[in-house]
């Protein structure tokens, strides 16, 4: 046998994992640095698509018309992965420089190092200009991190057609009126599928799941957790009597939560549910001449003449600890949220607020938000906004955002049958004091 | 990636015969040889050596460390802390979690390991063995995206399953949504997916089988229960063992059909601890019990596998 | 003879569990080409009203596929062409050659099997974020973003695998230590002998190991799903499918998906029905050591 010839092919084989490696070593795309090219900001959001990432393109395209020193680009992930998107990416270094966070995780990404306080004069612009629940949304132990931009109400949704069809004449005002409304309202077909819910309870998600239960919780009187933040407060005679109304409701079949509610209430299979203010903007659109059925009003109390309460959640607007570029971003935090402009209607509202009603949602100004509904507008709006005097935020304090799915789980454990209403309450505070009394 | 069974006995390779004439020559070669050697490995020992042990050992830190994130200066030991608090008090890690990891990773075995030891055989009696292996392994070489998404689908109110159950005349169920039928559903899920390779696994353990086995045992007059009890089922051992201790493996561990399927909904009825660790890092930026997390279940299948092993091996002593 | 014993009954279990298998398949496709408000509906219909193709242009269009097609093949070719490569090398290594050390090679090659995955996912991933002198690091491996800005990120962990090292070397034990010594003696150097005559004798279970190992490199999920967190740009098809889901309605946006599951799943179902001898065997090597 001749010796044959080494191989040639194989340095181009040895070389590729290196070559690929190599390739890792480019600077992320980051704007150059050099002096006269623009600073680029990026905005990460979930207005990831349809109204709400136009909404909010319209104000940036504006900001990056007029201003050439520092340009302003969204990026955008649905809501259900944005935490994870926010966390993941600054362990990877690339957290954006402003980020549009639920407020009940800024405790834990205060924590984390992400947030960073708000300069001194928009801390004072905020703390003057913006509501109680408002300001205390985007407060992490007395400092102010970012720009509220919208508050989110809870009250009740319900179905006209439904209603009446069951010789309901209004929507129930105490919990009394909306059980026998419930049970009137509800029909299934022989195998047991729901066709109409009367009482529609989400398992959707942390948020809505959740949110109802807390904004029945407060309209009883009762707290999810103490104003330190450091242990639960649900285990209570307000906390017992919600979990048992959720529980008769779905015991005697007038909820279903395995079915979607945000599908089902839309297409008239869900006489009665409990939802946030931003759900308006889509089911009008989704509904088309059906809307006229829908309703809205307070979320019902125990008993008659007791005081409202019901729940408040937001979002705000925040920079990144990350950025190298603070100044910037906070002067256009400012120009978005702050400064007032003639919006559709002749009336002066930020651009924030004009963002938010153009889209059927709530800014976290009230001010903005009476003037800018002003005589027209979705009636269906005014029981979110009128709500805002007597909600109470959602917590927001480190172990915030484990404390709500921990919450969820023994909700829904509670509704499938695995826990009784003492159960849910005993497990859910253990549990959640273990995770909000932990030292970091 | 492919899990695969450590054998217990690796072969002796037998060396190349030592071929030159003089000592100091063939001293040379081997030198020679041994660079060699280390030169062809270096990739694969490299490769180990920064994404194996060193990752082994940052695991280890973090496991025993409070660390909020994102600053490598700001990781701060603190003992066995997080392991604690993996157990105490209402941690939900060891009730339901990591009871869900075993009686997911239990199902998913008892249902692959029955239907493929029963496929097998019946396939092993037909026509077309190729046919029927290529359609039982379909599922094997499809992304875990789409598994997930078309049994999802079909567990739904107006999905497949439940309109051949209202076609039966009979009631719907909700798979996925119902706590008590959510993990059994994902489970069969699981199972249906790893049938193929089990399937193909026994099938090449019944071949190894001699035909001479079976005619004897006929001759004999025992019946084909009998047969399959006394001769098939002893045999086919090596092959149950791969199948068995594989398929725990891959079922402590797997958490990508569960994050498609349910995320490990409704409250934690399919949360396994993988998913866990996977949340307590990347959504809660709680690296340090997440890691603990991690090693704990690491603790688990190596126990796991130990005890199919001694046990399988005890069976063969007595058999 | 036992074998042809109650084929009938064989027939029924096979038939059955057959239809079982593949039903999900039929049903992912009829989906597909359902119309809107087609699908999820009571009472259920296996088939569509029309098999109309607006899914497919749906899915098309709201997915990026040339990128999510690139990355995916991207990084499925470099895994399989590194995992052969290194696999081989390291196969003849430890089967052929005669040096000090080799038996505890082999055993650290064994033990990296034990290893479960998931042990690996957050320290894998801080490595490459902290990685030096990448993505704007310093030498430290800090003030960046590592190698997760580049594709490197996806295929990194999987370029080598302790199985595929493992096959080969079986392999390759039986292969004739004649003909290497002849090519010795004849003045071949050892990375002659190996490209020349070993890899030709080796190309059964190099086949076999490159579909296996493409195989799960195009399905990998859980990986490319945290590296595409990070950085979009990354997305692979699993990755980018899994996000047409609607979370608020995921009734209506069920067909598009599985129109993008078809196209995903499509390249490797086709490779797989071609290729499926070298694989079963593959799968059936795995099983029989």
């Amino acid at each position: 046998m001749t010796p044959p010839r080494g191989p040639s092919r194989r340095h181009i084989a040895l070389a590729l994992p290196s070559a690929l490696l190599a390739a890792g070593c480019a600077a992320p795309h980051r704007g150059t640095g050099r002096p006269g090219d623009p600073v680029v900001l990026t905005l990460l959001t979930h207005y990831a698509s349809g109204a709400l990432h136009r909404a909010l393109q319209g104000p940036v395209d504006e900001w990056n018309a007029t201003h050439d020193r520092v340009k302003v680009r969204t990026k955008a992930v649905e809501f259900t992965d944005l935490l994870t998107t926010f966390m993941v990416r600054q362990a990877a270094g690339q957290g954006a420089d402003i980020l549009h966070p639920y407020c009940l995780w800024n405790g834990q990404l205060v924590r984390a190092g992400v947030l960073r306080p708000a300069p001194p004069e928009h801390a004072e612009r905020i703390r003057r200009d913006w509501g109680e629940a408002a300001v205390g949304a985007v407060t992490v132990d007395g400092t102010v991190y970012g720009y509220p931009t919208e508050a989110q109400t809870y009250a009740l949704y319900y179905n006209r057609r439904l209603l009446r069809e069951a010789g309901v004449d209004g929507p129930p005002a105490t919990w009394p009126e909306l059980e026998e409304a419930a049970y009137r309202t509800t029909r299934r077909d022989r195998y047991g599928n729901p066709l109409v819910q009367g009482f529609g309870l989400s398992a959707n998600d942390d948020a809505t799941t959740v949110g109802q239960t807390l904004a029945l919780l407060h309209a009883a009187g009762g707290r999810f957790v103490t104003p330190d933040g450091r242990s639960t407060a649900i285990d209570s005679p307000a906390g017992r009597a919600v979990l048992a109304l959720e529980h008769r409701l779905v015991a005697r079949g007038a909820s279903a939560p395995a079915v979607n509610v945000y599908q089902a209430f839309p297409s008239g299979r869900v006489a009665m549910v409990v939802g946030a203010g931003w759900w308006t903007g889509s089911l009008r659109p989704l509904m088309g001449g059906g809307y006229r059925d829908v309703g809205v009003a307070p979320v019902p109390v125990p008993a008659p003449g007791a005081r409202p309460a019901t729940l408040a959640t937001g979002f705000m607007l925040g920079v990144n600890t990350a950025s190298r570029h603070p100044r910037e971003a906070w002067e256009f935090l400012r120009w978005l949220n702050a400064d007032r402009v003639t919006a559709g209607n002749g009336t002066a509202a930020t651009r924030m607020s004009a963002l938010q009603v153009s889209v059927g949602s709530l800014t976290a100004r009230a001010d903005d938000m009476r003037a800018l509904l002003g005589t027209g507008g979705d009636p269906n709006l005014r029981p979110f906004l009128d709500a805002l005097d007597y909600a109470v935020p959602e917590p927001n304090g480190p172990g915030a955002a484990r404390a709500k799915t921990l919450l969820r789980k023994n909700i829904e454990a509670l509704w499938t049958g695995r826990r009784s209403v003492e159960e849910a309450l005993r497990t859910t505070r253990r549990q959640v004091d273990q995770e909000v009394s932990r030292s970091w | 990636m492919v899990n695969v069974l450590t054998p217990q006995t690796p072969e002796r390779a037998p060396g190349p015969a030592p071929a030159g004439p003089a000592g100091h020559g063939r001293r040379r070669a081997r030198h020679r040889q041994t660079a060699v050697a280390y030169l062809f490995l270096a990739p694969a020992l490299l490769f180990f050596a920064v994404f194996l042990l060193l990752p082994l050992g940052f695991a280890l830190l973090l496991s025993v460390s409070h660390w909020t994130g994102f600053d490598l200066g700001a990781i701060d030991p603190v003992g066995p802390d997080n392991f604690g608090a993996l157990f105490t008090g209402g941690s939900t890690f060891l009730v339901p979690v990591l009871t869900n990891t075993l009686l997911f990773a239990l199902g998913t075995v008892a249902l692959a390991l029955t239907g493929s030891v029963v496929v097998a055989t019946c396939v092993d009696r037909l026509r077309f063995q190729g046919l029927w292996r290529t359609l039982y392994f379909l599922p094997i070489v499809t992304t875990v995206v789409a598994v997930g998404n078309v049994w999802k689908y079909m567990y739904e109110p107006g999905g497949l399953a439940n309109g051949v159950l209202n076609a039966l005349g009979l009631g719907s169920v909700a798979f996925l949504q119902d706590p008590d039928t959510a993990l059994p559903s994902v489970v069969a899920v699981q199972a249906w997916a790893s049938l193929g390779s089990a399937i193909l696994v026994l099938t090449a353990g019944l071949k190894s089988i001699p035909a001479s086995y079976h005619e004897a045992a006929a001759l004999d007059g025992a019946g084909p229960g009998t047969v399959f009890r006394c001769i098939t089922l002893p045999l086919l051992r090596p092959s149950l063992l791969f199948v068995c201790v594989t398929q725990f493996l891959t079922g402590l561990q797997s958490f990508a059909l569960i994050t498609v399927m349910t995320r490990g909904g409704p409250g934690d009825a399919t949360n396994v601890a993988a998913l866990e660790m996977y949340r307590r890092a990347f959504d809660y930026g709680d690296w340090g019990t997440a890691s603990a997390a991690a090693f704990v279940l690491f603790a688990v299948v190596l126990v796991v596998t130990l005890a199919q092993l001694w046990i399988f091996r005890r069976a063969g002593e007595d058999a | 003879m036992t074998r042809r014993r109650l084929p009938w009954l064989s027939y029924l279990v096979v038939v059955t569990g057959a239809v079982l298998t593949v039903v999900p398949f039929l049903d992912m496709v009829m989906t597909s080409f359902k119309g809107p408000g087609e699908a999820g509906t009571l009472p259920y219909r296996f088939l569509p009203k029309a098999f109309a193709l607006s899914n497919y242009r749906a899915a098309l269009h709201q997915l990026n596929l040339p990128v999510l097609f690139r990355n995916s093949v991207v990084v499925t070719a470099v895994i399989t062409a590194s995992v052969l490569l290194t696999s081989s090398l390291a196969g003849y290594a430890l089967a052929k050659l005669r040096f000090p050390g080799r038996d505890l090679v082999f055993r650290l090659v064994l033990s990296t099997m034990m290893f479960p995955p998931f042990l690996f996912l957050i320290p894998r991933f801080l490595i490459l974020v902290h990685w030096p002198l990448a993505g704007g690091n310093d030498l430290f491996g800090r003030g960046g973003a590592g190698l997760t800005v580049s594709i490197a990120a996806l295929a990194v962990p999987f370029l080598v695998n302790g199985f595929g090292i493992f096959l080969t070397r079986q392999f390759m034990l039986s292969l004739p230590d004649e003909v290497l010594e002849a090519a010795r003696i004849d003045g071949a150097g050892e990375f002659t002998v190996w490209w020349r005559i070993v890899l030709p004798q080796t190309r059964p279970v190099l086949v076999t190991l490159g579909l296996l190992t493409f195989v799960d490199a195009w399905n990998e999920y859980i990986w490319a799903l945290l590296v595409s967190t990070a950085n979009p740009d990354l997305m692979t098809l699993p990755v980018g499918v899994q996000l047409l889901r609607d979370h608020v309605d995921p009734a209506r946006t069920m067909p598009v998906v599985m129109a993008g599951l078809v196209l995903s799943v499509l390249p490797v179902l086709v490779l797989f029905l071609l290729l499926q001898k070298h694989y079963i065997r593959g799968v059936m090597l795995s099983g029989l050591k």
